[in-house]
């Protein structure tokens, strides 16, 4: 193992190269291209043996790692914002063709107006493609996540896409040290892809057949089922993988001072570094107040946010984005998980950090400020700028 | 945990200088953070980096608004941009510029340093005249003033992380570390209020349907280098005012073009599509 000080986007560069990964395509795009280019350099100085695809949109290189991945090979692209949206139609084709793809996506916000701070807009529009999320929060989990997603993906019962998001700057090019391991102890936790390939060369076989309804019903229960499989299969890779690296974190929904807590603010992303600090504080000041990050967010992780509600009377949910017509989606997501639980505590939504803009501890306090306060479920934008503008000019 | 943000102009390598003090910090076994904030992604445009160095990991993912250091990489920042915002009192404002600290203008209660980081850049040729690579400079003077990190850390980040010339890098970072002057705190003002030590516009937020011309966002801050137009030789064809992607061109009563310094950000286009070669572009500092 070495220890070096990188960014959350080549964090992510060295897993795909510890993953030995042998087909990469993407489309350069603010703020993911410096993940593509780390690899473009590792490919040049043959420290990671694949074949580069350059191509002219980001549609195109999702397109080119399906394929890849029908024919069996390891395959890695990354994108952003707009050019996740470009690649919309091909995500669903990914998943339904149960194609073992890792994706970076950096969380940036969607235009209009032009805006590359981040957001999750871009990821939380592709929830239901059947792909699974990630939304890490330091650089170290980064690298982890990619390599467990990729045993996760590959798994069997699994075989499904993975996203693992980072928030645009603030992990993507934010430095800090990050624990690489070596290539001897990825290998025995990963090695390589063997089996599923749907095509096989000098072998007939079709990508995008038609199938009408007498079995499109159970094609689609199919890729539920093993949606399904994810809540068993993710903790178990985990600890293999904290077996051989000793480093976890902690499934889909690791909490924080959570036990006892009379709140609990669900978070996602780099909010969850600056909202622990928070809870400290707290803490140390009397209250009783805990966290829970929602690190997996495909699929929805309902069991364990069950057992969370047991214990809680007020959760606060902050999205770092806005879902038209209905609010936050992560707090409508909760909601609706608990709403089938025995245990219905208060959940009051939260929007903050959008379009990249800071979520600080003082926006941390006032939620928990809010949520210890007269019970009120409502929706609010947490952080909006003390001057209304006029965006129409 | 000491917070320190960086100002300068987008190529000049701001962001480098922050991630190098992340470098050298965690030579030193410490726990660094940074990151760059990009407003506009061009050359020349104001560009801000933070770097936070602690003994524990860090624990807040925000950019820096309250810093205890504060480092101006190009002096042309402290014109335009309020590079002392937030600056905590007994905290450091350490500027690229040939001035002694004492001439500094700084918010009160504020240390003030400078190095010449410019002279020194050119003298190991490091940048050009108009486009100083100042960063390893300043880096080494940030080192001796404030001890965040250890000039041997730097040495050793510069060797590994600087993809030219590391020798003249690690020379210009000793002779910044040797040659930077720390000043006396700026005096509180008379009536104790804190001063607002740079008068800057901010400008207007715009939504995704403009409605104000190019030339009301005032671009003019990013500026290294100006057109110089030759009015003799102008053949009046208008290329340039029609080519100016920031409407900086308005023309006289005659044809001629003038140029509209506020929105002019330097970029070169008038220069470049002129059929009688009439413009040339000269050092900002040098021009009108």
């Amino acid at each position: 193992m070495t220890r070096e000080v990188l960014s959350g986007n080549h964090a992510q560069s060295h897993a795909v190269r510890l993953a030995r990964a042998q087909v990469i395509s993407a489309y350069p795009i603010t703020p993911q291209t410096t993940i593509v280019e780390k690899l473009a350099e590792f490919v040049a100085t043959g420290a990671l043996e694949a074949q580069l695809i350059e191509v002219e949109s980001e549609h195109s290189a999702l397109q080119a790692v399906v394929s890849a991945s029908a024919l069996g090979a390891r395959t890695y692209t990354a994108t952003s914002s707009q050019g996740l949206l470009l690649m919309h139609e091909l995500l669903h084709w990914a998943a339904g063709l149960r194609a073992p793809i890792v994706m970076g996506v950096v969380n940036r916000a969607v235009a209009p107006p032009w805006n590359i701070g981040a957001d999750h807009t871009d990821t939380m529009s592709q929830r239901d493609t059947g792909w699974i999320q990630f939304y890490p929060e330091s650089n170290q989990e980064v690298l982890d996540t990619v390599l467990v997603a990729y045993r996760l993906a590959e798994t069997a019962e699994v075989r499904l896409p993975v996203m693992v998001s980072e928030d645009a700057f603030y992990l993507s090019h934010t430095v800090e040290p990050v624990d690489v391991p070596e290539p001897e102890i990825v290998d025995r936790f990963l090695p390589p892809r063997t089996g599923h390939a749907i095509l096989v060369p000098g072998t007939v076989g079709r990508l995008g057949s038609f199938t009408g309804p007498d079995r499109y019903v159970e094609f689609r229960r199919e890729l539920a089922r093993a949606s399904a499989q994810v809540p068993r299969v993710l903790p178990e890779v985990e600890e293999e993988y904290r077996r051989l690296t000793g480093r976890s974190h902690g499934g889909a929904l690791p909490t924080y001072r959570a036990e006892g807590a009379d709140a609990v603010l669900v978070t996602m992303g780099t909010m969850t570094t600056t909202a622990r600090t928070v809870v400290d504080e707290l803490r140390a000041a009397g209250q009783r107040v805990g966290l829970a990050k929602l690190r997996l967010f495909r699929p929805f992780p309902d069991t364990e946010l069950r057992r969370l509600a047991a214990t809680v009377d007020r959760l606060g949910v902050v999205d770092r984005s806005y879902t038209f017509g209905a609010s936050g989606a992560a707090a409508t997501e909760v909601q609706a998980a608990l709403y089938r639980g025995p245990h219905r505590p208060l959940v009051a939504g939260f929007l903050a950090g959008v379009g990249g803009r800071d979520v600080t501890p003082a926006h941390i306090r006032r939620m928990f400020a809010e949520l210890l306060g007269p019970a009120d479920p409502e929706p609010r934008w947490a952080d909006l700028a003390p001057l209304e503008v006029d965006v129409h000019g | 945990m000491i917070e320190i943000r960086f100002h300068g102009r987008g190529g000049q390598g701001a962001v480098l200088a922050s991630e190098l003090l992340a470098q050298a910090a965690f030579l030193d076994g410490r726990s660094p953070q940074s990151f760059p904030f990009f407003g506009v992604e061009r050359r020349g445009a104001p560009v801000t980096a933070y770097a936070r160095v602690d003994d524990r990991p860090i624990g807040v993912r925000t950019s820096i608004v309250t810093p205890d250091v504060v480092v101006v990489l190009e002096p042309g920042l402290l014109r335009t941009t309020s590079v002392g915002d937030g600056l905590r009192t007994g905290g450091l404002l350490l500027v690229n510029s040939p001035l002694p600290p004492a001439r500094l203008e700084a918010p009160d209660g504020v240390r003030r340093a400078s190095v010449d980081a410019t002279a020194i850049a050119l003298a190991h040729g490091l940048g050009s005249r108009t486009m100083p690579i100042v960063n390893t400079t300043i880096l080494g003077a940030l080192a001796r003033v404030t001890g965040v990190v250890s000039l041997e850390a730097l040495g050793r980040a510069i060797d590994r992380y600087v993809p030219a010339a590391p020798a003249e890098n690690r020379a210009a970072a000793t002779d910044g570390f040797a040659s930077v002057r720390l000043g006396d705190p700026a005096a509180p003002s008379a009536n104790g209020a804190a001063r607002i030590p740079f008068a800057v516009t901010v400008p207007i937020p715009e939504g995704p349907l403009a409605r104000l011309p190019s030339s009301s966002i005032r671009t003019g801050s990013w500026r290294t280098l100006v057109p110089e137009i030759d009015e003799r030789r102008c053949t009046r064809c208008n290329f340039c005012w029609k080519y100016c992607p920031d409407d900086a061109i308005e023309l006289d009563g005659r044809g001629y073009p003038v140029l509209v310094l506020d929105a002019c950000k330097g970029c070169g286009i008038c220069a470049e599509v002129c059929p009688p070669h009439t413009i040339a572009m000269v050092a900002a500092s040098e021009g009108p």
